[in-house]
């Protein structure tokens, strides 16, 4: 296939946290807001005036003094961040929205707020006098309750503190605005992730994986453009005449902002056909619907409590449902199995990795290949044979059935 | 050889020996074999302790372990069959009275005496429960769902008994899942425990996330958890590891499953709205399951026995911290409270218990005996304890005079709740569930992590014991500010590395080099019994 | 008087030897080392050796239960 015109742009956007365009957002006047979890609605923190940055720590392989901090027992994505973070690569940063939605990032973020400051002395670990961190509380469940506390948290730790720190207009008609950007984006996303569906896709996963990531880490205001061109340029893009992989597969799991691991499946001859992990796009990129007679938060709060698959969930029914949702992307992408990925010292997604190797083969007659991985992919070697075995099997599979 | 001193003799013989090696002491570590923990003998206290020892605890408890069985239980067969049927049962309760002897070691007189009774209530408690699964069991049933099963309400262990009150007086009794079959079998006999944390691995799970939670799902990986309830009540509490097991268990239980979450930033006034109409839900989900509604009278009774249980515990904590006539060990101390308020007033021995403890601590206050003469240091024990060595705290009293005061997990569920109203009740009610153990202070918000150095100065203690869960994310995510802390206030503490129930990733003569190697090093002190600083007891319960 | 005599000292006798006896049991441990070496290596043995239900085979059915949302 031709090359994307503006993937080593996109690839070179995800080299560090403060990007270009981060830069330039920054130097429009706008604000620049940090979060970690797709349970913190994006949306709002591209209000007019400020502009999203899901936090990633590329290119971290040695976060020594996280590791001081936080210890060496927690996932090395919330270290990799606390490192980034030591090192002044957040300064950028006017505030962070922060969720306990997992422990390890939750500790991290706690370090960057200031209002523990009773006892602690104050780390300013992010050298910005502006800089202020909020915690939102996250429901578990969605449930009228659930999406009630969301709206009022969403409404006292996210939008009030934006408008009196910032003076952010956080009005209804503010939130349409995003909303609309935010929608704008997702078409996209998604018309782009489409290509992915064909029998011969005209798209690997590692392209889609990085246009995705931008989206993510990347004012929408300034890469809109970049990513209007590519989806025109998709239009035309023709598949290479032979078949380049061996089998496609849906990649599950836990966090996961390394295109270089999407990488490493689809050398193996597994192409990534869907994203259904953190910074995946099966949830973040589904747009977002203001239903008449609700106000726009109050959509927004039951958009991200319904659209989430998180394994964080613990109704008893969606704890069950999203086994077969899995199970349904894998069909809906025509894949030919799930590679559910957990990162180290992720406790939601080490248990649920469990579940899905035994429920999906077993009741859905889908392979499964389960793996842990680390944040950045030391281990690539003994993943690759991991993954090379796993393809091996499911052309071993093609073959019995007769395909 | 050394001449014999037959005064000294015949004081030994009567008083017991001396604690400290100057005095000529008893050398406690001399007492083990090697590797077993078992007593070569038990140690001699003099005529009235050793007595006191043998028929008011030892005798005592095997007698009423006995009654209870008969007191609790509907048939005391199902209690034989339960037994043989389940590991943590049967492998666990035969041992129950070395859990005592490690507990109790070195206590003399009104500190004996006074754990001891903290001691009883846990075990009749445990066997209030036992029997409560098995009468309910329908594998010791033939399969069927007998009368007490339909009357049993199962909830993860860490969902607090308080909120099952208003069923109570209907004959609805709450069962905390693995408060037995996990929780407690690791006080009493660490090898079980292991069992259940393997048979999870053993289906792909790995080794990191935390050893509670693990083990609380192997119970229903190894099929050992009694089927005694139509309906399971699960909790976040206390971790993403606690959320995650609730979705094993769903599947492994596969019975109609409500999850009571506990907000996490509980602080939040905006939080509290939400929890109250999570406990109201929940109270709904049990009235569907029983087709009982919700009994105001029997949640106002209940709960003002419980109110009535937490003053006494701030009367003996107010002891405890004013002055050195406390009686209660640090083991005794923490379990007990652990275990009281996790299960809350489903029989009355806390209240019974809570009555004698407070007469022995009157009778120290007056006549101004120190239970623990040998305190060099007033120790406050922080976050989660390791479950396997929880008796630390004895031997830390024992060689180093170490006197653990408070523990962490005693602070929990540290309030009242009103009962002039229903709002009012639910208000607290949310309060307290969101005050859960390990949810406040371990995993919960940082600020109330480093509450440390408030409880510090109102326990009046110098020295903090920091525990060091190795696979608790939420404690090992502060790891680095406590250093920073307990330097920058210049406060002496010393680390205890475990990993909760799982004795093999630190043992227990790794837990007591660390502090041997902190009192000899930093604290430049001598050992009160040397006998004690080093011995092998890797096999023991 | 003398047979009563005779049972009082034979009932202090037992009395006596009981209590030495369960002096001896608790002074030594005994019951202690009975359950390591001999009851909990027995019944470990019968706990290995039970058979257990797979519970990898449980079902789980989307549709069992209804949704408990209030």
């Amino acid at each position: 296939m031709k090359d994307l015109k503006h993937l080593i742009y996109f690839e070179n956007l995800l080299q560090e946290a403060n990007n270009e365009l981060v830069q330039q957002g920054k130097a429009d006047g706008k604000r620049a807001i940090g979060y970690t979890c797709y349970f913190m609605p994006e949306v709002l923190l591209d209000l007019p005036g400020c502009f999203s940055v899901r936090l990633r720590a590329p290119r971290c392989t040695s976060p020594d003094i996280a590791t001081y901090y936080l210890s060496g027992r927690v996932c090395h994505y919330a270290r990799s961040l606390m490192e980034r973070a030591l090192e002044g690569g957040y300064n950028f940063l006017d505030a962070q929205m922060a969720t306990e939605t997992c422990t390890a990032t939750c500790r991290f973020q706690e370090h960057l707020q200031q209002k523990h400051l009773d006892s602690v002395e104050d780390m300013r670990i992010i050298d910005n006098d502006d800089f202020f961190c909020e915690f939102t509380d996250i429901p578990f469940k969605n449930t009228e309750n659930s999406y009630q506390h969301f709206e009022t948290q969403l409404r006292a730790h996210v939008l009030e503190p934006l408008h009196e720190h910032f003076g952010i207009d956080v009005s209804d008609d503010a939130i349409r605005k995003a909303v609309e950007e935010h929608n704008e984006v997702c078409r996209l996303i998604n018309e782009i992730g489409e290509y992915r569906k064909l029998d011969n896709p005209t798209i690997t996963g590692y392209e889609f994986h990085v246009i995705q990531l931008v989206s993510l880490v990347c004012p929408k205001y300034l890469i809109l453009p970049y990513l209007r061109e590519t989806a025109e340029e998709m239009k035309t893009r023709e598949p290479n005449l032979k078949k380049e992989f061996r089998c496609k597969v849906v990649l599950a799991g836990s966090e996961n902002d390394d295109p270089d691991f999407t990488k490493l499946v689809e050398g193996c001859g597994a192409l990534v056909v869907c994203d259904r992990f953190c910074y995946g796009a099966v949830e973040s990129r589904v747009p977002i619907v203001l239903e008449e007679g609700k106000s726009p938060l109050r959509c927004i709060a039951e958009h991200y409590l319904k659209t989430s698959n998180c394994p964080r969930f613990m109704p008893q029914d969606e704890m069950r449902a999203r086994k077969k949702r899995l199970a349904d992307l894998a069909r809906e992408y025509h894949a030919d199995g799930i590679i559910v990925a957990s990162n180290k010292f992720c406790e939601y997604w080490s248990y649920e990795r469990v579940i899905d190797t035994f429920i999906l083969k077993r009741d859905y007659g889908i392979p499964v290949c389960s793996i842990e991985k680390e944040y950045i992919n030391s281990a690539s070697g003994q993943l690759r044979t991991r993954f090379q075995a796993f393809v091996e099997s499911i052309e071993i599979k093609q073959i019995q059935e007769g395909k | 050889m050394a001449k014999k001193n037959p005064i000294k003799a015949v004081k030994d013989f009567w008083y017991g020996k001396p604690h400290t090696a100057e005095e000529g002491g008893r050398r406690l570590g001399e007492l083990y074999e090697d590797k077993t923990g078992l007593l070569k003998h038990r140690e001699w206290r003099g005529v009235k302790d050793t007595f006191y020892y043998m028929y008011n605890i030892w005798g005592y408890n095997y007698v009423h372990m006995v009654l209870d069985i008969l007191k609790f239980s509907n048939n005391p067969i199902d209690f034989v069959k339960g037994t043989w049927r389940y590991r943590w049962m049967g492998q666990t309760y035969l041992p129950v009275i070395h859990w005592f002897e490690r507990g109790l070691q070195g206590m003399r007189g009104e500190a004996l005496a006074a754990s001891a009774w903290h001691y009883r209530a846990m075990v009749s408690a445990s066997i209030h429960q036992i029997c409560n699964f098995f009468n309910a069991d329908t594998r010791l049933h033939g399969g069927k769902k007998n009368d007490a099963y339909m009357h049993t309400i199962y909830a993860n262990e860490t969902v607090c008994g308080t909120l099952f009150y208003p069923w109570k007086d209907a004959g609805y009794q709450y069962l905390p899942m693995e408060m037995i079959p996990y929780f407690v079998t690791c006080h009493v006999n660490s090898h079980t425990v292991l069992n259940y944390i393997d048979a999870v691995q053993s289906i792909g799970l790995p080794g990191d996330p935390c050893p509670m939670c693990q083990a609380e799902s192997g119970l229903f990986v190894l099929d050992d958890v009694p089927d005694s309830s139509p309906m399971v009540i699960t909790c976040n509490e206390a971790c993403d590891a606690s959320v995650s097991t609730s979705t094993l268990q769903d599947w492994f239980a596969d019975k109609p499953l409500f999850a009571l979450p506990i907000p996490m930033q509980f602080d939040d006034p905006l939080v509290k709205k939400y929890c109250m109409n999570e406990i109201e839900e929940c109270w709904k989900f049990i009235e569907e399951q029983t087709g009982v509604p919700f009994n105001w009278d029997s949640m106002v009774k209940y709960l003002e026995r419980q109110n009535k249980l937490q003053r006494d515990e701030w009367e003996k904590w107010d002891v405890a911290s004013k002055t050195d006539y406390y009686p209660v060990n640090g083991v005794a101390q923490a379990l007990f409270r652990i275990y009281s308020t996790q299960y809350g007033i489903q029989t009355s021995c806390w209240e019974e218990a809570s009555e004698k403890v407070k007469k022995i601590m009157y009778k120290c206050v007056e006549k101004k005996i120190n239970p623990f003469p040998q305190t060099r240091h007033r120790v406050i024990a922080w976050s989660c304890a390791p479950l396997y060595f929880s008796n630390w705290c004895t031997w830390a009293y024992n060689c180093w005079g170490l006197n653990t005061i408070i523990n962490m997990d005693s602070l929990m569920f540290d309030m009242e709740i009103r009962t002039d109203s229903y709002d009012n009740m639910l208000e607290d009610m949310a309060t307290y569930h969101m005050w859960a153990p390990m949810r406040r202070m371990a995993v919960g918000g940082m600020h109330h992590i480093f509450e440390l150095w408030d409880y510090m100065k109102r326990f009046n203690c110098d020295m903090v014991a920091m525990y060091d869960q190795l696979q608790c994310k939420g404690m090992q995510g502060v790891h680095g500010l406590f250093e920073d802390e307990f330097r920058k206030r210049n406060i002496n503490a010393f680390w205890i590395p475990h990993a909760l129930p799982d004795c093999r990733t630190v043992s227990r003569a790794e837990i007591r080099r660390q502090i041997n190697d902190y009192m000899t090093t930093v604290m430049h002190e001598e050992p009160l019994d040397p006998s004690l600083l080093d011995f092998d007891d890797s096999m023991t319960w | 008087m003398k047979k009563l005599g005779k049972f009082l000292f034979k009932f202090c006798f037992v009395f006596v030897l009981l209590n030495a006896l369960l002096f001896v049991v608790f002074f030594f441990d005994l019951d202690g080392k009975l359950m390591f070496n001999v009851v909990e290596p027995f019944l470990k043995k019968h706990y290995d050796n039970m058979e257990r239900k797979d519970v990898l085979k449980e079902p789980y059915d989307l549709d069992k239960f209804p949704e408990y949302k209030y």
